[in-house]
């Protein structure tokens, strides 16, 4: 399809790229705002006059606009970088333990066949479609008896419960179309371990890296388990920390730079997503 | 390698099910316990009363949990917005991600920045999807009244009211999914041959007929399972709909999981919640299977 690019599909793309950025564009914006600007109405449709003084002030530090005018560093400076802190040990923990489960449980239901297969394939994809607030409360009787709640543990091990499942989901459409190196290796003398550590790992590290940045995505993004075990407590994430801004409403533009600075992870692994994503087969499973 | 041949023949003679069962029981083990453990100990729940003031308390009251539901007008108001929400999302989160595929299909300048960018909003967390919409869709802060006023209006546009927060929300979550649906499809588009399109432009079909004819039938399978995942990931949706409206303005967007966590978590009432969270998680297996009696089956099938 060696067509020249139309005046429509010019247009087309213009209109994707402005649908998918003005939210993002919105509140970059926002995060620019003077408090006067903010408080103006109608809404500036642009910073007339653009400061990067919430993102000192999230941080905790205070920043000079004129010798006179000094914006004042956030009270909620120490919760942020607490967040922040706790959001990035939590996922780092998450996507590290989700990956040593998933690549052999996932490696084992695109290569292998065995008996109860169907029934274990389908069991992990109903848990998939486990609402996360379902799931919560028989977690929060628990952790409230085993004294559980507002510690970063109990939030590593809810936060699993939705990794483990859709990063395997992911994987085994991945693996499943691996070329067949088994017999290879076996003739080679290789057990079905070292095939696996050492043939089929190797092999599909781009998959895994892919399902390794997921994992690490919707541990960073995770937002229901934090806001009921969590929230309030020295071990609060950077989504409650924000989350603690919006419904104080003390300074717009303090929540905008925050939540600037909560997608930048994600921003910055678009770009390997974008190339890497539909490697990922989510329909092959379900066929 | 002939010597790892003998050493390791021993251990190569583990059947299939015998590797599988020693790789994946650990998983399993931990699946079990995290997801099979908290379903039951929720069932379970679910016929008790559960008391947190004045020590952890539970009576068993059998079904009451869920004889209450019925006559509990939130309960059924909760499964009616649900349903509208989730319905809606789908359909726009399915037009677009097929409208985006197709328009990245296209040759074009500077192919992996357009890329980067459509993919992004499936990156931002759902919370902070929320945010960014109620800042852009309420009337003080909102893009719309921004626009308005360019134009010369004097009040202004809100549109997270009685009347339209479900359509905001819906807008919302579809701009949130629309990109993992389109790079699955552009994945599909990219495997049919060019010489099915010259083949088409022979036959002069009008691009409508070569839409219909070329384009749509192998991408069939995964829409089929894309309109799943969307309505799965839609009527399980909390964090996006209590950031963004907090279940109103009054009660017009409590979707059941925002009515299950005000219950469970702020009442307290942890059976009730229980209970419905299972119907939740019944309507939720039941509309993915509905959609494959009624069209999955088929599309496996060709």
């Amino acid at each position: 399809m060696q067509r020249r690019m139309t005046l429509w599909a010019w247009l087309g793309i213009a209109v994707a790229v402005v649908w998918t950025l003005l939210p993002i564009y919105w509140f970059l914006k926002m995060s620019l705002l003077t408090p006067d600007e903010i408080a103006r109405f109608p809404p500036p449709l642009v910073p007339l006059d653009p400061t990067p003084a919430a993102y000192f002030n999230i941080f905790g530090f205070d920043y000079q606009v004129t010798p006179e005018l000094v914006r004042r560093a956030s009270g909620q400076a120490g919760q942020i970088i607490n967040g922040l802190i706790n959001s990035l040990i939590v996922s780092i923990v998450v996507t590290a333990i989700t990956m040593l489960v998933v690549v052999p449980l996932a490696y084992v239901f695109a290569r292998l066949d065995f008996r109860f297969k169907q029934a274990l394939l389908i069991t992990i994809l109903l848990s998939v479609a486990l609402p996360p607030v379902s799931t919560l409360i028989p977690f929060y009787a628990l952790y409230v008896q085993l004294g559980l709640a507002g510690t970063r543990f109990g939030l590593i091990v809810v936060t699993l419960t939705i990794t483990i499942p859709f990063v395997t989901w992911m994987l085994i459409g991945y693996l499943r179309n691996l070329p067949p190196v088994e017999r290879l290796a076996r003739v080679d003398g290789y057990t079905r371990l070292e095939t696996l550590v050492f043939i089929v790992i190797p092999l599909a590290r781009s998959g895994i890296a892919v399902a390794a940045v997921i994992a690490f995505l919707f541990a960073w993004n995770e937002y229901t388990y934090a806001l009921v075990l969590v929230n309030g407590t020295p071990a609060n994430t950077l989504a409650t920390a924000l989350s603690g801004f919006l419904f104080q409403h003390p300074e717009p533009s303090h929540l905008a730079a925050a939540l600037v600075v909560s997608i930048l992870p994600p921003v910055l692994v678009a770009y390997f997503l974008q190339r890497h994503i539909a490697e990922m087969n989510l329909v092959d499973p379900i066929r | 390698m002939a010597g790892q041949v003998t050493s390791t023949g021993r251990t190569s003679e583990l059947s299939n099910l015998q590797f599988a069962l020693l790789m994946a029981l650990p998983v399993l083990l931990f699946l079990v316990l995290v997801v099979a453990y908290p379903l039951g100990y929720a069932l379970w729940m679910s016929f008790q009363q559960i008391v947190f003031f004045g020590g952890y308390r539970t009576n068993f009251v059998g079904l009451a949990n869920y004889a209450t539901m019925l006559g509990d007008d939130k309960f059924w108001w909760s499964i009616w917005v649900t349903v509208r929400f989730t319905v809606e999302s789908v359909l726009l989160a399915m037009a677009i991600g097929l409208a985006l595929a197709l328009l990245l299909n296209r040759p074009m300048r500077r192919p992996g920045l357009i890329r980067t960018i459509i993919m992004l909003p499936w990156c931002v967390s759902l919370y902070g999807t929320g945010i960014m919409f109620s800042y852009l869709a309420t009337g003080q802060t909102g893009f719309a009244t921004a626009i308005a006023f360019f134009f010369g209006a004097d009040r202004p546009v809100s549109f997270v009211n009685r009347q339209w927060v479900i359509e905001v929300l819906a807008i919302g979550n579809a701009w949130n999914m629309a990109p993992l649906v389109a790079f699955f499809l552009l994945a599909n588009l990219k495997t049919i041959p060019t010489r099915l399109y010259d083949l088409a432009a022979i036959d002069r079909m009008s691009p409508l007929e070569t839409f219909w004819n070329v384009t749509l039938p192998p991408l069939r399978f995964t829409l089929f399972v894309f309109t799943c995942i969307t309505t799965v990931l839609s009527m399980k949706l909390f964090d996006f709909i209590f950031v963004l409206s907090g279940g109103g303005p009054g009660t017009a967007s409590a979707v059941m999981t925002y009515q299950i966590y005000k219950i469970s978590f702020r009442d307290l009432n942890l059976g009730y919640g229980a209970a419905q969270s299972f119907v939740l998680l019944f309507l939720i297996v039941g509309s993915t299977m509905t959609l494959y009696a009624l069209w999955g089956r088929r599309e496996a099938a060709r």
